[in-house]
């Protein structure tokens, strides 16, 4: 087409805006490391490497373990309750992994809920510490693993019925089916679920800290705050970014260069298959255990937390923060998903191969901790209000530092690749035949996406969506550092009483978070299902 | 017609920004409830509205770095002496002009300059499980490299600003190989490998992981005052011991208080700092968070007064501050993580 030019330069310049964070920080690289960082090298590079994969790998396993087969047996049978376990199996990341952390201890550390229970029935229970590594991988498992269960049910949801019938007919068995057909052709999905859990993994502080585990993210701050050598925390911030590219391309390299595009999405609605006896026990088993772990246990830890210390006036002040909450995450939601829209579309019509690749690498913005980007910002935006105010006299300081649109582009930075994959997932499933059918009888690219494209989409982009808005309602150390100085968000409140310890003040606004994203989850689904029976009918 | 638009906007802005109330911008590190009550306090009696920004202190000294003479903050408040040093260092706090604050607050919960003031303190002590641990063994921070505490130490890891500070405090006083010694010695005795937090480190003793930890006295009375049952009873099962009485006395941080270099209403802000050292408020901050106060004429509240008199450490507070890199070293090459 005539235009691609155009369309290559448009890809450029939002990947370029987005890139703004990374020009501050790589002129930081170019300052050379810093005093600290022979020391930093020489006691920990191998603790942060090891222990970094010990967790990707760890966590990547349980959450592929736990998200795929419980979008399997949702997807696939028909199960009493199914629609409210769908929606259950979602909530639990609205638990932030530090909380989780956090919840876990009170649950079986000593003295905990299950002690308590213990006395309570008279039994002795077991309780112990389960601040070591290997606690880590399962409390980031359970709030992270709905990444992988989103993604993977989106895909099989919507497998073509025809292939179903197809491979019943060949005499291919459940299984055959389910690992041969189902699996390869969720692969892209489920891989753009893992990416978003691994970068989480190592994006992790607060668990990671509470721990005691050295982590590539907990070493940035100990070398920024208590080595004080920011510069040598931007090197490992570095590094961590090159740790973050690895994974991605590792595990890019797994979804292969294969095609799996199908315009045979319709077909009718796929018949679940009916579960009767001990097969009937295990759906229920696999649906319910992270169920249990992941959301049941927690929120029952939360409300022991809560009730002995419950009062009226911070109940009403967590009713305003979560007003305030919702009003940012909204806000960062759409325009992430907006941004993720156009960049995938721009460098699709743009004809440049290289450029096509581009948007990939804006979305590394999710594996560099928040307070990197934080700090990049602040640096980047310290040039911007010196310039304009020796230039102009114009002291723009309030807008920069603390005003909302630098927050919301934070936001933008950092959870553009929740929003990106999803979407490009489906985008890649959908294929590229519909729109040139639409070019061929005379549509123009903005009506195609209008008329064809976004409607396809629509799914994906509602799950974008609510992803991007839980995300940032959880989301701690860019809020931390960048928040307008009036606002103030569940996650950041919680977060404050539980590092003074005080967490029966800090699982009120918690639970709030879990309550809330709960139920924009249940009205999501609501709408879904209404909306499709609306189409049907 | 447009340049008489652009003028009356130019009136408007100005007249919004001439219209502006008395206030006061603090940056604070504190997340307690009692702080909230007594800005608002502040603001009842004299007028002067308080805007809080609450993050931690790391996170608010870079961005008064960042935000240089356009920043909107007059006050840091931090919940130690070590950050409140380096925001001075890096230039970012002016002395603080109060003949209140000088007769007030002893020398040593200063800086020199006043560029910063201790408001609270909090001392570092031994809490110990009475069954299993005889008191007459103990006996200062340095005791606990001795061998017979070999698997009983519970304490957190380097992490914390708290064991920072501790580890200072003992750099000052022994010198750099005595405390590196010190150091390698409590890490053979560590019962678990260093994680969670002070008050995760005393319910470790009522399970018996360990018989003795490290904890600030705040956090014990945090937790004999919790909610939760449990948390209490794992306070009320554990003994205290107050370290180095025979010499140097216990080690004790501050939570402070410095007015920033381009504090737009410095005023107030030296108006809010007198009020918070005041003898009313400073009994407030101990009953309601059980913090010492800096303030000595001001009272102790009963809790505080249950666990004795002490003797502390004289060390001018803005050593731990300045020797804290050399702690943070010291953690790792002993491999204490």
């Amino acid at each position: 087409m005539r235009d691609t030019s155009a369309w290559s330069v448009a890809t450029l310049a939002l990947v370029l805006i987005l890139a703004l964070p990374y020009i501050a920080f790589t002129s930081g690289l170019l300052a050379g490391t810093g005093h600290k960082w022979s020391h930093l090298m020489t006691y920990f590079l191998n603790k942060f490497f090891i222990n970094s994969v010990i967790l990707i790998v760890g966590v990547g396993f349980l959450a592929c373990l736990l998200g795929i087969s419980a979008a399997w047996v949702i997807s696939r049978y028909e199960l009493p309750g199914r629609k409210v376990w769908a929606i259950l199996l979602y909530l639990p990341l609205a638990i932030p992994t530090y909380i989780m952390a956090y919840i876990y201890v009170g649950l079986v550390g000593y003295g905990g809920t299950t002690t308590k229970l213990g006395q309570w029935i008279g039994v002795d229970l077991p309780s112990g510490n389960i601040m070591n590594i290997y606690g880590l991988v399962w409390v980031l498992s359970l709030s992270l693993f709905p990444y992988v269960y989103a993604a993977a049910r989106a895909s099989f949801s919507k497998r073509p019925a025809a292939l179903l019938e197809t491979a019943t007919l060949l005499g291919a068995s459940e299984r055959k089916y389910f690992f041969s057909i189902a699996l390869p052709m969720a692969k892209p999905a489920i891989i753009g679920g893992l990416l978003l859990v691994c970068m989480e993994v190592l994006n992790d502080y607060g668990a990671a800290k509470y721990f005691g585990i050295n982590t590539f993210t907990t070493g940035i701050f100990r070398s920024w705050t208590a080595l004080k050598d920011l510069q040598s925390a931007v090197y490992l911030a570095g590094l961590l970014i090159a740790f973050a590219i690895l994974v991605t391309l590792l595990i890019r390299l797994a979804r292969g260069r294969k095609s799996y595009a199908s315009n045979s999405d319709s077909g009718g609605p796929v018949k679940r298959v009916k579960l009767e006896g001990k097969r009937k026990v295990l759906a229920f088993l696999i649906v319910g255990f992270p169920i249990i772990f992941g959301l049941i246990l927690p929120i029952i830890q939360l409300f022991m937390w809560v009730i002995p210390a419950f009062d009226y006036a911070s109940f009403y002040e967590n009713i305003w923060i979560t007003a305030q909450s919702l009003f940012v995450a909204a806000m960062a939601a759409i325009l992430t998903v907006a941004t993720a829209i156009a960049l995938l579309f721009f460098s699709k019509w743009n004809a440049l191969s290289f450029i096509k690749r581009l948007p990939s690498i804006s979305t590394v913005g999710y594996a560099i901790p928040g307070a990197m980007i934080g700090i990049a910002l602040f640096s980047g935006g310290r040039y911007f209000v010196d310039f304009a105010s020796e230039q102009f006299g114009w002291r723009i300081g309030y807008l920069v530092y603390g005003g909302l649109p630098i927050l919301l582009y934070a936001y933008v930075f950092r959870f553009l690749a929740v929003a990106y994959y999803p979407i490009e997932a489906t985008s890649l499933r959908m294929g590229n035949q519909l729109a040139e059918a639409s070019y061929t009888l005379g549509g123009n690219r903005f009506n195609t996406l209008r008329k064809i494209e976004l409607p396809i989409l629509k799914p994906a982009l509602w799950a974008a969506l609510i992803l991007v808005f839980i995300d940032t309602l959880k989301e701690l150390p860019l809020t931390l550092i960048l928040k307008p100085y009036d606002i103030d968000t569940l996650a950041m409140v919680a977060y404050n009483y539980a590092d003074e310890e005080q967490m029966t003040k800090a699982a009120l606004p918690a639970l709030m978070l879990v309550s809330v994203v709960g139920l924009l989850s249940f009205l999501f689904e609501w709408w879904r299902s209404y909306s499709s029976k609306a189409k049907d009918g | 017609m447009n340049k008489i638009f652009l003028f009356a906007l130019i009136l408007l802005v100005a007249a919004c920004g001439a219209a502006d109330k008395e206030e006061v911008t603090i940056y604070t590190h504190r997340h307690y409830d009692v702080d909230q009550q007594i800005f608002d306090d502040f603001e009842e009696e004299t007028g002067i509205h308080v805007n809080v920004v609450k993050a931690g202190a790391d996170e608010l000294i870079e961005r008064l770095v960042s935000e240089g003479d356009q920043s909107p903050a007059d006050l840091l408040m931090t919940v130690d002496a070590g950050r409140l040093v380096r925001a001075a260092d890096a230039n970012l706090l002016q002395p603080i002009e109060s003949e209140t604050v000088s007769s007030t607050i002893p020398d040593k919960l200063r800086s020199a300059d006043n560029s910063w003031v201790g408001l609270t303190k909090r001392a570092r002590i031994i809490v110990y499980h009475p069954d299993r641990v005889n008191p007459e063994e103990l006996s200062s921070y340095e005791g606990l490299a001795d061998s017979i505490w070999n698997g009983r130490v519970l304490i957190r890891s380097s992490s914390s600003i708290y064991n920072q500070s501790l580890m200072a405090s003992v750099i000052a006083n022994l010198g750099e190989d005595a405390a590196r010694q010190w150091a390698a010695g409590v890490v053979e005795n560590f019962a678990r490998n260093p994680s969670g937090n002070d008050r995760d480190q005393v319910k470790a003793i009522l399970a018996g992981e360990g018989d003795l930890a490290v904890i600030n006295t705040y956090y014990l009375g945090l937790l004999l005052n919790s909610a939760d049952s449990q948390e209490a009873q794992a306070g009320e099962a554990v003994q205290i011991f107050w370290p180095n009485q025979e010499d140097r006395g216990a080690h004790i941080n501050v939570s402070g208080v410095g007015l920033t270099a381009n504090s737009p209403n410095a005023e107030n802000a030296i108006a809010l700092i007198e009020y918070m050292i005041s003898q009313e408020v400073q009994e407030l901050y101990a009953s309601a968070n059980y913090e010492y106060p800096a303030n000595p004429n001001a009272e102790v509240s009963d809790q505080l007064k249950s666990w004795g008199e002490f003797k502390e450490d004289e060390l001018p507070l803005a050593r731990l501050g300045e020797l804290n890199d050399e702690a943070v070293i010291i953690f790792d090459e002993v491999g204490w993580p």
